[in-house]
């Protein structure tokens, strides 16, 4: 019985993930952009380029045969010209089979010219989230808490991105720092519970986070933002410094909140089986179990500030730069990122042990 | 003028050694190494050499210092490391099967404005360097969830000596399932910290959700985002097979 409860569950979501991808991929009638698919290409030039700095590079010329998906010119065919390159920096090289994403240029109401504007990307984006998404609905109901407060937490995001850009940037620190709060209460109370091993560990996330982000701003301070370069920050639409403080807050809020759970966990149910256990002891098991947490969390955060920058440093370092010039161009606010949010999980593991220490008062922790 | 960097990193690595004593120092020591991989990786790919090969060799090197620098018990880092390789190779297919159709190599025209007065044509295939992006973006998190699913299965192994062996890949399901969620945070919660810059970009520019979701630096952001998920559970099942066949195997030894 439980079996076959496993495997319909199984099926079930392997079918409705396969109803989803293909409908995605036949989707294009609810695009208002015209959609075309690549029916055939055709090389009609190769030529080799080099540049100042003796890159050896190729541009060719392809000729695309495109099929409408929607729209009034629905399945007109039309031949349309595309250029890339060997590197494909800004480019694309098209291939048969493939569904792109078009733009007509009017002249007095008829079409005189098409151009490709991006590749359609939706179907491998849903492929990748259906994938992620039923391996959760497998793993039973707390892979449908860990979803339900991730889509809650994306939600939440867009709300607060929104006002972000209605208040045209100002109190950008403000907006996210309010953010970050209610992401760590929904979040905590998904994984643990509404109790008081949830608010020690919401107070010490809180306490963690805003310490390092202190220590940030100090430093910034004294040094006058020393060496930084906060105008190489990438997509930026408003006052730099401000956004970058916000990034770090929300970057390494997940790495707080999971350490300050590791360790509130463990050192509440070490005072609830051995309720004389001074301070002390507990400030030792806390940094016991810390210590070997540390490490692994901020590299989860250094692996993903970091491998961001990879194709903007090759492009530095092919473009006659030096190291030096291309790390601070690049990879050094990812590389500060990186080290205030290990200042917070470092200070979390103290922070934890000593909030334990006051909320889990001896004798007093039957409702732990 | 002093260099905040510099400042930060020794507040860092003093605050490190006063929490954490020598695992302090080692985990701030494996921050820097992993740094020099990662340099030498880029370095290394903008040099021409395969950029597939290197990726691969930095990432098996960037896991084991990752996790023999994390923790002292030799079983518990072996099979977090032969876990996370597993790991690499399901996610190393997954990012070859996937990538030629979501085509996000490069630079999007949100980066006109960096590009301005390079030479694009390096003659290096952006697309390579998106593999070694996307493949190190997770080690980070497939590490930590190998080591965290490792580190509770060895506890329970050791205070549970008549430990049915049948059943290790059940509790390491189990204790997967209490980590999973903290673990999937951590990563999410990295990427927002990543791209609120690019969101507020699309929010501002009035993005349409068509372009929005076609785009190719959403594309490329939320794809790490999902690969990274599937990474970290398969971490799950394959860190509690892992655990199981090589305690088998020792118990066979024994026996012989």
């Amino acid at each position: 019985m439980r079996w076959n409860k496993k495997l319909i569950l199984f099926l079930g979501t392997i079918i409705v993930s396969v109803a989803i991808v293909f409908f995605v991929k036949n989707n294009a009638f609810i695009y208002n952009t015209p959609v075309g698919h690549v029916e055939d290409v055709q090389v009609l030039s190769k030529v080799l380029q080099e540049d100042n700095f003796g890159n050896k590079d190729y541009i060719v010329r392809q000729r695309l045969k495109i099929r409408i998906l929607n729209g009034k010119q629905r399945n007109k065919l039309l031949n349309v010209n595309n250029e890339y390159s060997l590197s494909q920096a800004t480019d694309l090289k098209y291939r048969t089979g493939q569904d792109v994403l078009l733009h007509f240029n009017y002249r007095k109401g008829h079409v005189a010219g098409t151009t490709i504007t991006d590749l359609k990307r939706d179907v491998p984006l849903t492929i990748l989230a259906t994938i992620a998404i039923s391996l959760l609905v497998l793993m039973g109901i707390t892979g449908l808490r860990a979803l339900f407060s991730l889509l809650l937490n994306t939600v939440l995001f867009f709300i607060a991105v929104e006002i972000d850009v209605q208040q045209e940037g100002f109190g950008v620190l403000a907006i996210f720092s309010i953010l970050a709060g209610i992401f760590s209460l929904i979040t905590l109370t998904l994984v643990l519970g509404w109790n008081k091993k949830m608010l020690v560990s919401f107070l010490t996330t809180v306490v963690g986070t805003f310490s390092a982000i202190i220590i940030g701003m100090i430093v910034f301070k004294i040094t006058h933002n020393g060496g930084l370069h906060f105008e190489t920050m990438e997509y930026v639409t408003q006052n730099p410094e401000p956004l970058f403080l916000a990034e770090i807050i929300l970057g390494s809020l997940g790495a707080v909140m999971d350490e300050s759970t590791d360790i509130i966990v463990s050192l509440a149910k070490l005072r609830k089986e051995n309720p004389t256990i001074s301070m002390k002891q507990l400030w030792i098991s806390g940094r016991n179990i810390g210590k070997t947490i540390m490490g692994p969390l901020l590299n989860v955060l250094f692996m993903i500030f970091m491998s961001d920058t990879f194709s903007m440093m090759v492009l530095y370092l092919r473009n006659g730069n030096g190291w030096g010039y291309s790390f601070s161009m690049n990879m050094e606010l990812g590389f500060v990122q990186s080290l205030i949010s290990g200042i917070g999980i470092v200070l979390t593991v103290p922070i934890a042990s000593w909030l334990v220490g006051i909320f889990f008062k001896k004798g007093a922790v039957r409702n732990a | 003028m002093p260099n905040a960097v510099i400042i930060l990193a020794v507040i860092l690595a003093a605050l490190m050694m006063v929490v954490g004593g020598a695992t302090g120092i080692r985990a701030f020591m494996s921050i820097i190494l992993n740094f020099i991989v990662l340099f030498l990786n880029i370095a290394l790919i903008s040099w021409s050499f395969p950029a597939m090969a290197i990726t691969i060799i930095s990432s098996l090197i960037i896991l084991a210092i990752t996790i023999f620098m994390g923790s002292d018990d030799d079983r518990i880092t072996q099979n977090a490391f032969y876990s996370s390789v597993l790991v690499l190779v399901v996610l190393v297919i997954l990012i070859v099967l996937i990538k030629p159709h979501l085509m996000i190599q490069g630079f999007g025209n949100e980066n006109n404005e960096d590009l301005e007065g390079m030479s694009l044509l390096i003659g290096i295939k952006f697309n390579d360097v998106m593999t070694s992006t996307m493949i190190i973006s997770t080690l980070g998190a497939v590490a930590e969830a190998a080591i965290a699913i490792a580190t509770g299965l060895e506890e329970l192994i050791e205070t549970t000596p008549d430990l049915d062996l049948a059943k290790i890949f059940h509790h390491g399901y189990d204790i997967g399932k209490e980590i999973i969620g903290t673990a999937l945070n951590t990563l999410f919660f990295g990427f927002f910290g990543s791209f609120l810059g690019l969101f507020t970009w699309y929010v501002k520019l009035n993005y349409s959700f068509s372009e929005f979701f076609n785009n190719k630096i959403f594309a490329a952001e939320f794809s790490m985002i999902l690969i990274g998920f599937i990474g970290v559970i398969s971490t799950v099942p394959l860190t509690a097979w892992v655990i199981q066949f090589r305690q088998r195997h020792a118990e066979k030894h024994d026996s012989v």
